[in-house]
């Protein structure tokens, strides 16, 4: 029809003037064919119809008409309040005498990104519905034609204005029977529509330059997933900022920014509520009417720097993983977990061990069992601590245990244990408690588990690759998603030893035993040692220099405990025990500072202070309103969202990031390098990386001016970042 | 916990600091820009004069609306003569289907009979997102002293069609008579319409 693939060969002049003319062609094509015959009317982009519910117009009953609109894919009509830009559809009705239209009602919209701005609106098909009152005093013979003009805006990349011309003849008559063609579509729009949010308590308070909007599910509601809020009116609040969803207790906060060209005065909060999950029976909208209590300003200028503005979709349109997509991408890095440096040390022992064994099957199947229990069920325990510290309101992801000083304290303790043992200074067996040691079989069967809880325990600092977007998935799906999530990384961890114990062909693979044994046990306990170090590194990084030393103390009077401990069950003597007992005591008092001293986090000042984010001088510390002054400033801003105590993030550093032609290239290229070190607790940080879809770090990710931000893999290649350069 | 609460405020803070920076009463933010020539313009250059900003997009049909009506270049040509500098700003994104170069702009621009001071091209789209710039059109006054007095629609006629115009209340127009009368501007701000600034 109209060549608009040839337009690049047009003048400006020739092209605008087409446009223009374009829906006044359509306009008088299209309205005799559309009057006559009741037939969609087409445009470029929309196919547009009027349908009545039933078959005719009755006397004296309303009767409910629905205009069809049908977008080609990717285009978009307009909600009642646009959004940042945009025009809502209107339809003037010319109607027959006495038959009045009453208003769009309009079906609850999405919120459409256009670049970093955000339109409220619909997609692929929407109908709106319009009652009409028909007077007791028209005749009930013959037939009436309703017409009206239809103006709407559709946009994808560009924007068109269309006019349309649309008619409905109908007969007028004393009964009507449902229309067979439309009853059933008219009679869904109704049911989905927006209405008073039932048996929710809600209410809203003006925080300054923020709304809480606080809503308490009645007893026995379904989970409601992400929710948005929609205001009927412009400039209240601010389309492309995020609104943040917290959870306290059993009440939500939905988190608005004010508009920062705000209108006026806000005395009530009136819009439209939104829920991936559910609102009530079948409801994924509501209407919400509300005095607004406190007091607004106008609200920060909105950063148009990112492409994807934080959190404003709803996780569903995000959702380029699927559930099992997520739990497959779990599975993969469970079992990778395996091969991180944290873990490969202990579970190759235990793995060798099989070549040791010449048991039964069936008592191996147990062990294997008995592992794999532990491994999962730990697995489950960390997710639903992670659910309850979230839904006490903490802003916290996947590596959160790292975050608290105490945890790394025990961590380094315990890897420092471990080490200990596997350089021989001890024998794990002489820890087992006698009350343990009943029947020989379930002993094992319960060792095995403990090996599963150690096993998730020692990984717990490690992050395999996959893990990331799967834990981002789990995080931000439901308590069950969360919690499937968490069992198929256990599952994967534990896979690889199930699957020895079930396939004993596959075991003559292992090396056998043999003197060899005992130096590879005692050379992977340096790994073991180096944890250890990087461990009280982090703790330096979180805390201050005393901890460090109360936590090398308390090694030093571990390590001692334990070769004490085998001198007296070798048989040491009367004199021996008096020593121990005296450099015990001793140790306890080394110990009781460690206990009781000050394990106060550090907090990141905006600034940074972290080890982790000052070491080199090209990169600064991440915070939002730098991010987004750099690309305001026009920048492509490189970051990464890393701490001290992920290990794939160390090593990515060291061997990519500063790298010399990285570096360079990064110079080249003159992108802002920042660093988001999550080191520390840091609600600003966690924010960031669930608008990326992710819980924990590494993330690495490319701001380009007015593209989507570019996610590297977790596992840095150089290749891969001199490829994600190189079309700057 | 405190250090927590202490975090957030800290944050609020920064963030209420950098609040509308494009509202009416907020310094407007500086730039230079090249023109469609390639000439650089700094807002700077401009202090001591009053200077519309106008957001543009040869591409949209709201932009032509106001273009096609004259309307757009009415308002140039009125407002340039009592001395106000008038600034024509293209932020559409250099990656963007509607992208137009500098010589590509300035050959419309000089079709429609414009007549303002300059076109400047924001192609890395810094001074609208500096802006926070939403559609086009959209408008910005800025006093003598570097203060932004108006922000929002040209006119209160949401629509694309040219016949519009006539009957419209035009926002710039009343912002400026004020302002050059020396009274404070009575509408400030108003929610601009149009296509998206394409970023």
């Amino acid at each position: 029809m109209l060549s608009f693939s040839a337009r690049h060969t047009d003048s400006f002049v020739e092209r605008t003037w087409r446009r223009l003319t374009e829906s006044l062609v359509i306009v008088v094509a299209l309205a005799w064919a559309a009057v006559a015959a009741a037939a969609p009317v087409h445009t470029p982009h929309v196919e547009a119809e009027l349908l009545a519910e039933r078959t005719a117009l009755v006397p004296g009953e309303p009767l409910t008409v629905a205009l069809r609109l049908r977008m080609a894919p990717g285009w978009h009509v307009y909600w009642q309040n646009p959004g940042d830009s945009g025009v809502p559809t209107t339809i003037a009705w010319d109607l027959p005498a006495g038959i009045t239209a009453g208003p769009i009602q309009w079906p609850a919209p999405r919120a459409l990104p256009a670049g970093p701005l955000i339109n409220y609106g619909y997609e692929g098909e929407v109908l709106h519905l319009v009652e009409l009152a028909v007077p007791a005093s028209l005749a009930a013979v013959g037939t009436q034609t309703l017409r009206a003009r239809v103006d709407w805006l559709v946009c994808k990349e560009a924007c068109i204005p269309e006019s349309v011309e649309l008619g409905l003849t109908l007969p007028a008559a004393a009964s009507a029977e449902a229309n067979p063609a439309s009853a059933t579509t008219i009679a869904a729009t109704r049911r989905a529509l927006p209405r008073a949010l039932a048996g929710w308590q809600a209410s809203a308070a003006g925080q300054g330059t923020s709304i809480t909007l606080r809503l308490a599910p009645p007893t026995g509601a379904g989970d409601p997933g992400t929710l948005r809020f929609f205001p009927f009116a412009e400039r209240q609040i601010e389309a492309s900022a995020p609104q943040t969803l917290a959870r306290a207790g059993n009440t939500y906060l939905l988190t608005l920014p004010v508009a920062s060209d705000l209108a006026g005065p806000l005395p009530r909060l009136s819009g439209v509520l939104t829920a991936s999950g559910t609102l009530g029976e079948a409801i994924t909208a509501a209407t919400l009417d509300l005095p607004l209590a406190g007091h607004v300003v106008p609200g920060a200028r909105p950063d148009l720097a990112t492409t994807t503005p934080v959190g404003t979709d709803p996780p569903p349109a995000r959702a380029d993983l699927t559930l099992w997509l997520a739990a497959l991408s779990a599975l993969v890095g469970g079992l990778l977990l395996n091969l991180m440096p944290c873990v490969f040390p202990v579970l190759s022992i235990k793995v060798l061990g099989f070549a040791t064994h010449h048991d039964r099957p069936s008592t191996l199947h147990k062990e294997a069992f008995a592992y794999a229990t532990g491994v999962v069920l730990t697995f489950v325990a960390l997710g639903l601590a992670l659910l309850a510290l979230r839904a006490a309101g903490e802003q916290l992801g996947w590596g959160f245990q790292l975050q608290s000083p105490v945890v790394v304290t025990a961590l380094a303790a315990l890897f420092f244990v471990l080490a200990l043992n596997l350089s021989g200074v001890f024998e794990f067996g002489q820890f087992a408690p006698a009350s343990l040691i009943g029947l020989s079989a379930r002993r094992r069967s319960l060792d095995a588990f403990a090996a599963g809880v150690l096993a998730v325990v020692v990984a717990s600092p490690c992050t395999a690759p996959f893990m990331g977007a799967a834990l981002g998935f789990a995080l931000a799906g439901s308590a069950w998603v969360t919690l499937l999530v968490f069992a198929a990384l256990g599952i994967g961890m534990a896979l690889p030893y199930v699957l020895l114990a079930c396939f004993p062909g596959w075991r003559q693979h292992l090396p056998r035993p043999g003197a060899w044994l005992g130096r590879f046990k005692q050379l992977l306990a340096y790994p073991l040692y180096a944890t250890v170090i990087w461990l009280v590194w982090v703790l330096g990084a979180q805390t201050d220099n005393d901890s460090v030393v109360r936590l090398l103390l308390a090694l030093l009077g571990i390590g001692f405990a334990l070769w004490a401990w085998r001198i007296l069950r070798e048989g040491g003597t009367r004199l021996w025990a008096a020593a121990i007992a005296v450099a015990l005591l001793g140790v306890a008092l080394v110990a009781w500072p460690l206990l009781t001293g000050s394990h106060e986090v550090r907090v990141n000042t905006p600034k940074g202070t972290g080890t982790a984010a000052t070491s080199d001088s090209e990169w600064e510390a991440f915070t939002p309103t730098r991010l987004a002054e750099l690309s305001g400033a026009g920048r492509t801003v490189f970051v990464d969202f890393t701490a001290a105590w992920c290990v794939t993030c160390q090593v990515n550093k060291r061997l990519v990031l500063n790298d010399g032609e990285i570096r360079s290239a990064f110079a080249h290229k003159q992108v802002a390098l920042l660093r988001a070190d999550w080191t520390r607790r840091d609600s600003a940080i966690t924010q960031a990386l669930t608008a990326l879809g992710r819980s924990g770090v590494p993330v690495y990710v490319l701001y380009r001016p007015g593209r989507e931000p570019l996610l590297l893999p977790e596992v840095l290649q150089r290749q891969t970042v001199l490829a994600a350069l190189a079309p700057l | 916990m405190s250090t927590r609460m202490a975090t957030i405020g800290l944050v609020l803070a920064i963030l209420a600091g950098t609040a509308s920076a494009q509202a009416p009463g907020a310094a407007a933010p500086t730039f230079t820009i090249n023109d469609t020539a390639g000439k650089p313009i700094a807002l700077a250059d401009f202090k001591g004069k009053y200077v519309v900003l106008e957001w543009t997009n040869p591409e949209c049909p709201f932009v032509q609306k106001h273009y096609v009506s004259k309307n757009m270049q009415g308002l140039q040509k009125e407002w340039s003569e009592r001395g106000v500098v008038w600034l024509s700003i293209n932020s559409t994104n250099a990656n963007h289907s509607e992208f137009k170069t500098g010589p590509e702009v300035a050959n419309w621009m000089r079709a429609q009979g414009s007549a303002q001071k300059a076109t400047l091209l924001d192609s890395s789209s810094a001074t609208g997102r500096a802006y926070a710039a939403k559609t086009t059109p959209q408008m910005f006054v800025i006093d003598p002293a570097g203060t932004v007095i108006y922000n929002g629609a040209i006119d209160d006629k949401r629509s694309t069609n040219p016949a519009d115009v006539k009957g419209a209340s035009n926002y710039v127009r009343a912002a400026l008579s004020e302002a050059l009368a020396g009274k404070p501007v009575t509408v400030a701000s108003t929610s601009p319409y149009g296509c998206s600034v394409k970023y």
